[in-house]
């Protein structure tokens, strides 16, 4: 095979695969409308709960533990540089908006796409080689409307929670350092860090995190109703997901900061 | 080889028969370059137990699927019960597939539910009953097929033989006119896989329903068939009752139906074009 062949190979496969993305976004869009809380399935609504306790409240601590040991990094590493100029002072605004903008929502999506969007894969995965979703497609049940739809919801609603504990998380352990450093106070770096931080700041993060968790939640589903043949297909479909989501993660992460730089100043 | 040639001939249809439930007509599925089934015509009638017959890999199974509407053909086409399930649209295929019920060679229960939710999911789903209501069905059904007092275990805690019956109760659940039973005693015991005979031979004369069963066991074919159909390399090689069958002497079905393995090398020149066939 020569090079443009396999170039052009490749770049097929991509598109199919975004393509592929694409269709099961906009399914899962319209299935979730018909799980809507007020004309839609109640039915549904039992396991986006339990999906939010999974995906979201189980995952609180260890991304809090995360996002406190970045903080904490990011706030050495700044202080190390610019105690250099004189400008220790700065670690805060370092810390505060690098936390909410971009570490807060990448570490989230980075713990979350371990935790569950590999879960996703797998139990997914394990429906199809066990004829599970076959027999829901039997029994004239939409699989995405059963099985995506309420890990969406939970996941949109959990992404912007887990972000805002994790931006939290952050800021404080950056406390931990102007402490030491600049003998501040926890209450006068929280209320520095207060004037320092915009609504634009927290927000653009939040938005990220909607786009993480959706690229999470499909990317995870997707894989894992690929999935073909037996339990190696399941170990395959995770690998994947995982590689792919934290993948689309970053490039998702640079077009929105490229958009908020250009449009949102 | 010889075997596509008499297909037309084995499924021509008696003027005096009733209007058959399913029609399967020049059924081809490929998978790439793999053809599965070529050109595969079949008609099955109310209230009949038809069963499809056949080796591993002889596409029996590709066929329930298709038939089940599970995946679209390559070409040819499906009728059930009039509609044209490989070109039905997804709403046509909610209303069809109401009215199957299907239980897999997997039993595919779902794991995260306990064996009551698995046979009250139809129920909760495409209906309205009251709960109340609900839980008394799924009771019956669970004791339908042999299996009262479960509902409240999860399948992982069932063994394999009460796995299956409970896909059946939950295949039963919306009580379907059809019913089809993916190789429904593989991996059972020969004295549970006979249960498993027994309630089907049960639903057939209680409920007057349509069943199809995929199966390569010949003694629970023979057991439970109206009719019979032998597949053999993605081509049906004879259709009939179990005397027609027995009376058949095509060579595949009796080497079938007599359990003789393929022979190697007993003729040297067809053994070499087998191997140099590809």
């Amino acid at each position: 095979m020569n090079i443009l062949e396999s170039v052009g190979k490749s770049t097929i496969e991509r598109v199919e695969y975004l393509g592929g993305l694409t269709v099961q976004f906009w399914r899962g869009l319209r299935a979730s409308w018909r799980a809507n809380p007020i004309t839609g399935n109640r039915l549904r609504w039992k396991s986006t709960v339990l999906q939010m306790a999974i995906v979201g409240v189980n995952a609180l601590p260890v991304v809090c533990l995360i996002s406190a040991c970045t903080g904490l990094i990011l706030a050495l590493q700044a202080g190390a540089e610019l105690r250099q100029f004189g400008a220790l002072q700065f670690v805060i605004n370092l810390v505060g908006v690098s936390m909410t903008r971009e570490l807060g929502p990448l570490m989230t999506a980075v713990v979350v796409i371990g935790r569950s969007g590999s879960a996703f894969s797998a139990e997914i995965g394990t429906m199809v080689v066990t004829e599970e979703i076959d027999a829901l497609r039997a029994m004239a049940l939409d699989p995405v409307e059963f099985v995506l739809v309420p890990k969406y919801l939970a996941m949109m609603a959990m992404m912007p929670c887990l972000t805002i504990a994790a931006d939290a998380a952050g800021v404080m352990a950056g406390g931990i350092y102007t402490y030491y450093a600049l003998d501040m106070s926890m209450g006068l770096y929280l209320q520095a860090t207060l004037e320092v931080l915009l609504t634009r700041d927290i927000v653009s993060g939040l938005v990220k995190s909607i786009a993480f968790g959706t690229i999470i939640v499909h990317v995870g589903c997707f894989e894992g109703f690929k999935v073909r043949g037996g339990p190696e297909g399941v170990g395959r479909a995770t690998t994947a997901a995982v590689v792919k989501s934290i993948f689309l993660v970053v490039m998702a992460d640079l077009l929105f900061t490229a958009f908020f730089y250009f449009f949102w100043q | 080889m010889t075997e596509g040639t008499e297909n037309s001939s084995l499924t021509s249809r008696d003027p005096a028969q009733p209007e058959p439930i399913i029609s399967v007509q020049d059924l081809v599925v490929s998978y790439g370059e793999n053809t599965v089934l070529h050109g595969v015509n079949l008609d099955i009638l109310p209230g009949e137990t038809m069963v499809i017959l056949g080796g591993s890999g002889s596409g029996k199974s590709t066929m329930l699927r298709h038939i089940e509407a599970l995946a679209r053909p390559t070409s040819g086409r499906i009728f059930i019960k009039g509609v044209d399930v490989t070109r039905a649209s997804e709403k046509e295929l909610v209303e069809i597939r109401r009215i199957m019920g299907i239980s897999f060679q997997s039993a595919a229960m779902f794991n995260s539910m306990t064996v009551g939710d698995n046979v009250a999911l139809p129920l909760r789903e495409h209906t309205k009953l009251a709960e109340p209501t609900i839980k008394l069905m799924t009771r019956m059904k669970l004791e339908q097929v042999g299996l009262g007092g479960v509902e409240d275990l999860y399948p992982s805690q069932l063994s394999g033989g009460m796995k299956k019956r409970a896909s059946v109760a939950r295949a039963l659940a919306m009580d379907p006119e059809i019913l089809m039973f993916d190789e429904p005693s593989a991996g059972l015991d020969p004295i549970i896989a006979a249960g498993i005979d027994e309630l089907i031979l049960h639903l057939k004369s209680a409920f007057k329903m349509t069943i199809i069963v995929v199966t390569h066991e010949l003694e629970s074919a023979f057991l439970i068939a109206d009719r019979l159909c032998m597949l053999r390399k993605g081509k049906i090689i004879a259709v009939g009752t179990k005397d027609e069958m027995r009376n058949n002497d095509h060579p595949r079905i009796r080497q079938f139906l007599d359990r003789i393995p393929d022979e190697v090398g007993a003729d040297q020149g067809a053994y070499l074009e087998r191997l140099t066939d590809r």
